[in-house]
């Protein structure tokens, strides 16, 4: 039995967000972060709307946590109330060491699973995520790769037969795993097209960088294309690296 | 954290909310897995304090220091600037052992007791509706200026209509916006800082002498000892704002940190500036002259040194550098009341949350209201006044809770950041900012008298058996 992979799940849960249909089962084998998150405009103190919203933030979460224990997973919360949701967010995955955040939209249970990969990078983590989620049950997995101009055949057999391999290791069964290949212009485009005909995604986060900045992160740009739940799997944080930067 | 268990209830049975269980760099932890985040660094508490303080110092004051104090005035403000520091080592001490919303009505309410506290605290949050009000109508003197130089003659003063407006329009703004201004509050700051940073710097080369220009000759002090003092007691107005970062310093990351760095970096910067600025202002005029420009006697300085595009750029300086001020103080009202709500010495309803923008409208409407009655009343020098006499009223009790705190050293008195040169500084600290009082003018004393026995009556009548954690 390998080793439950922790995933934030943040929900705004006094602005009418809940748990999508097919996300507990989706999760069923991972021990979820599930973050309350109330985001408050800065004239108000956070202590402030603690004392009004708490115990509806907390009546809500106590809800949704026994949604996804009741699916099998297990499950740790906290209700942040903040100035700064991405800043929370990325608290929450550095101190309870998340493998991925999930961008939660509705699914039905999960049989077919999407996992594009885009390199070498970040695999062993994309590895223990897809296998230690999937792993227990009977959804099919297909490793996607969009091919670059300078890429050979050679280099992608490498890659994703490498992918393969490591998800077998980690209690995946190769008959569930397939693999495609594809060269168009534009990869968040492609991906989300093939995204269609499955029931989640799992993705890396990409290095932020001027491309990111500039056009946000595919990730992102995935999820808001494709209506179901997507993964993103996150980069390894340095161990001291500062919780609150600056 | 202060323990023990707060006791008692207000008239209305409402008992003080529950302390936090931990603090922490990064958030505030209340029970079961509550949290409260942490949101502002260091650069944004800079800009609070500086943002706070550097409006009134540079754009309001100049013209009224010199004319009371002569070039002296630039001894006025480096009075009080020691002065602030002096207080806001101690606030910065407290605030690393107790890093709650409120400041200084927090810690002397925990060290000195809850009547103590309950004074102070609604004297924080009037004081910060003076010195909103003041802000405003130097904002007013500022807009009026500008319609001046685009040739607008009109048949009545602007000044307080303009202060109104504004009054009126920050309050809406600050219930009704839901865009986060914090990142435009630091680039204001950033952008006010640089214009007067290139400003400054002419001004003191031309001063010297530098560009061959003939400088305004004069005695130091023209009007002998007493003025530089009651000066210091009028402008120091301008070192409200390192008080400001305390009231939010349960939203400051790494507040052993950043809290005392925010706090003393603000007071230090601003005194350099203001001193500077006295001192390019009364050599390119002389003290006399400058007097009779009044408020916006810094435009006039600007003009002189650097032609229409100085006056241009102090003048845009000016409205941001108020309006700045203004914003800041009405938020930081708003905050304390929170802090005397959550403490159940203003009622709970004070600090609600409006469901539909998600913004404290009781609380910023007790600030905003306010503001409108006195901007109207259109008094620069006694709206200042009254708004250092109830802050300092309070700097001095925040020494005294620092020496008693240490004194008892309960438990959980554990701070970061330690005051140097106790106990002989904070002392030296609290009997300073009540000697300032000394020097104001009657009316501002008797307004802030009549506030603190309003304040200790609401106390007993409203709260009288409410007795804060901390206590012994």
């Amino acid at each position: 039995m390998p080793e439950r992979p922790a995933v934030l799940v943040p929900v705004r849960v006094l602005a009418g967000e809940s748990i999508p249909e097919g996300v507990p089962e989706l999760l069923a084998h991972a021990h979820v972060v599930l973050l309350g998150v109330h985001v408050i405009p800065e004239q108000t103190a956070p202590g402030q709307a603690r004392m009004q919203f708490e115990e509806r933030g907390n009546r809500k979460l106590d809800e949704y946590e026994a949604v996804f224990e009741d699916a099998g997973a297990t499950v740790e919360r906290r209700l942040v109330f903040t100035h700064e949701a991405q800043q929370t967010v990325d608290r929450m995955i550095y101190e309870h060491d998340c493998l991925a955040v999930l961008v939660p939209n509705a699914t039905s249970a999960p049989e077919e699973v999407l996992v594009p990969v885009r390199g070498t990078v970040g695999i062993d983590r994309l590895a223990t995520v897809v296998a230690g989620l999937f792993g227990p049950t009977d959804a099919a997995v297909t490793l996607y790769h969009v091919v670059g101009p300078e890429e050979t055949d050679e280099d992608v057999t490498v890659l994703l037969e490498g992918l393969s391999d490591r998800l077998t290791e980690a209690g995946l069964p190769a008959d569930r795993i397939h693999t495609a290949t594809a060269s168009p212009e534009d990869t968040v485009d492609a991906i989300a097209a093939m995204a269609e005909d499955f029931d989640a995604v799992v993705m890396g986060e990409t290095d932020p960088s001027l491309t990111t900045y500039l056009f946000g992160m595919p990730a992102d740009a995935v999820a808001d294309q494709f209506l179901g739940p997507v993964l993103v799997v996150q980069r390894e944080r340095p161990d001291d690296a500062e919780t609150a930067p600056e | 954290m202060p323990d023990g268990v707060a006791t008692g209830e207000n008239v209305e049975g409402e008992r003080p909310e529950d302390e936090p269980r931990a603090d922490r760099d990064a958030v505030t932890e209340h029970d079961e897995d509550v949290q409260l985040e942490r949101t502002i660094g260091l650069v944004g508490g800079l800009a609070i304090g500086v943002g706070t303080m550097i409006g009134a110092g540079i754009f309001v004051f100049p013209g009224l220091a010199a004319a009371n104090a002569g070039p002296a005035a630039a001894i006025s403000f480096a009075v009080g600037g020691v002065i602030a520091l002096l207080v806001a080592l101690p606030t910065a001490e407290l605030a690393t052992a107790m890093p709650r919303s409120g400041g200084g009505y927090y810690f002397i309410s925990r060290c000195l007791g809850t009547a103590g506290g309950a004074i102070v605290g609604l004297g924080l949050w009037l004081g910060l509706v003076f010195a909103s009000a003041f802000y405003l109508v130097g904002l007013g003197h500022y807009v009026t200026a500008v319609l001046a130089e685009v040739g607008v003659t009109l048949p009545v003063s602007p000044v307080i209509p303009v202060g109104l407006v504004f009054a009126v329009l920050l309050t809406a703004l600050s219930i009704l916006g839901t865009e986060n201004t914090a990142a435009l509050q630091n680039v204001i700051v950033g952008l006010l800082l640089l214009i007067l940073g290139l400003f400054l710097t002419f001004g003191v080369l031309d001063a010297l002498g530098v560009f061959g220009r003939a400088t305004a000759p004069q005695q130091l002090f023209p009007r002998g000892y007493f003025p530089v003092l009651s000066t210091a007691a009028l402008v120091f107005t301008s070192y409200l704002g390192f008080a400001q970062v305390a009231t939010v310093a349960g939203e400051i990351k790494r507040p052993a940190r950043n809290l005392p760095q925010a706090m003393v970096g603000s007071v230090v910067l601003v005194t350099v500036f203001y001193v500077v600025t006295i001192f390019v202002a009364t050599s390119s005029f002389g003290a006399d002259k400058l007097g009779t420009f009044g408020e916006t006697a810094m435009v006039e300085v600007a003009r002189n040194l650097l032609g229409l595009p100085g006056a241009v750029a102090i003048l845009l300086a000016g409205l941001l550098a108020t309006f700045s001020s203004a914003n800041a103080s009405i938020l930081s009202a708003s905050r304390s009341v929170y802090a005397l709500s959550r403490d159940a010495l203003l009622p709970r309803r004070a600090s609600r949350v409006n469901l539909r923008w998600g913004t404290p409208h009781v609380a910023l409407l007790a600030a905003g209201g306010p503001i409108v009655v006195l901007v109207a009343t259109g008094q620069v020098e006694v709206l200042a006044e009254v708004a250092s006499f109830l802050h300092l009223v309070m700097y001095g009790l925040i020494c005294i809770a620092l020496l008693a705190v240490r004194r008892r050293d309960p438990g959980w008195y554990d701070p970061s950041f330690r005051t140097p040169g106790s106990p002989v500084l904070p002392a030296v600290g609290a009997l300073a900012s009540f000697a300032l009082i000394a020097f104001m003018r009657g009316a501002s004393i008797a307004i802030g008298v009549i506030i603190m026995v309003l304040s200790y009556v609401w106390y007993r009548y409203y709260a009288g058996t409410v007795r804060l954690r901390g206590e012994v």
